[in-house]
């Protein structure tokens, strides 16, 4: 029966990975990877959800509108799944976002998300900003990170049982 | 609020001010959509300024202030304001910034820039 080894922070997880054959690596970071992912997506679709709305109006004079419901709505249906892994051999990469999300339909004309999500998160000279992916980023940052450090730790402990 | 961050602000605000108007003024054509620009009905700069406090990710640090400058303009290379801007974001951000977007609108013919900084509180 092979013994359990206890792991304790991220450097030492990441160092047992390095030691392990390349495949069983990529599986186990994967695995983790998707964990944290997940709970990036949650965030970006909680920060949709408070994204500030008005009913339509042209901006004149200098004001600025606030995104339209339609506009939430849109990005509210969108996909704002986990991508495809990449891997390089050396790293295992994802995104989560609304990169692949299709088109919406704006007022019967069809526009890409991100193009509308561009547009509320970064602001344009008409439509007020609302940065919601920055808090995506500094909410989800903590959180996706000890989701990933608990993965890592409960399938190498895993391994080490076996 | 960290006196940097006051100080950031005061400086952007004179840089406006002191060199272009605030806001620029969009008047509505008469199918409702924003017309082309023109040197009559556009002003050359629209400056824009938000800042949200976060929990820094320095462990050491409670609390950060990020935010962000936007700049709109006509010409391609700013009209000479990025330079301006950088400078001031330097001087008072201690270089914890970065331009974050560049984009083009093509409903304004406006370019289109963004900065996010950020203070440690």
């Amino acid at each position: 029966m092979a013994g359990r080894s206890k792991t304790t922070g991220i450097g030492e997880l990441e160092m047992k990975l390095q030691e392990m054959e390349a495949s069983t690596a990529h599986d186990i970071a994967a695995a983790a990877l998707y964990e944290g992912a997940g709970v990036v997506a949650d965030a970006v679709s909680r920060a949709v959800r408070g994204i500030a709305t008005e009913p339509f109006r042209y901006a004149a004079g200098g004001r600025k509108r606030l995104a339209s419901p339609e506009e939430k709505a849109v990005l509210e249906s969108a996909g704002k799944g986990v991508a495809k892994f990449r891997d390089d051999g050396a790293t295992v990469e994802t995104s989560v976002g609304m990169q692949n999300s299709g088109y919406g339909t704006i007022a019967g004309r069809r526009k890409p998300v991100p193009l509308i999500a561009n547009a509320i998160n970064h602001g344009t000279s008409f439509m007020t900003k609302q940065p919601f992916i920055r808090q995506v980023n500094s909410q989800s940052n903590g959180p996706a990170l000890s989701k990933i450090e608990n993965k890592l730790r409960e399938e190498l402990d895993k391994l080490s049982l076996d | 609020m960290p006196d940097e961050y006051v100080a950031l602000v005061a400086a952007m605000k004179a840089l406006t001010k002191g060199e272009a108007p605030d806001t620029v003024t969009l008047p509505v054509a008469e199918d409702e959509w924003n017309p082309r620009p023109t040197t009559d009905s556009y002003g050359e700069i629209s400056l824009d300024f938000e800042a949200d406090a976060l929990h820094g990710d320095n462990v050491k640090v409670a609390e950060a202030y990020e935010g962000s400058f936007d700049l709109y303009s006509k010409k391609r290379d700013g009209d000479g304001w990025i330079p301006m801007i950088r400078r001031t974001l330097t001087e008072h951000c201690d270089g914890a910034w970065r331009l974050n977007y560049h984009g083009y609108e093509r409903e304004t013919r406006l370019f289109h820039w963004e900065w996010v900084f950020q203070i440690e509180g």
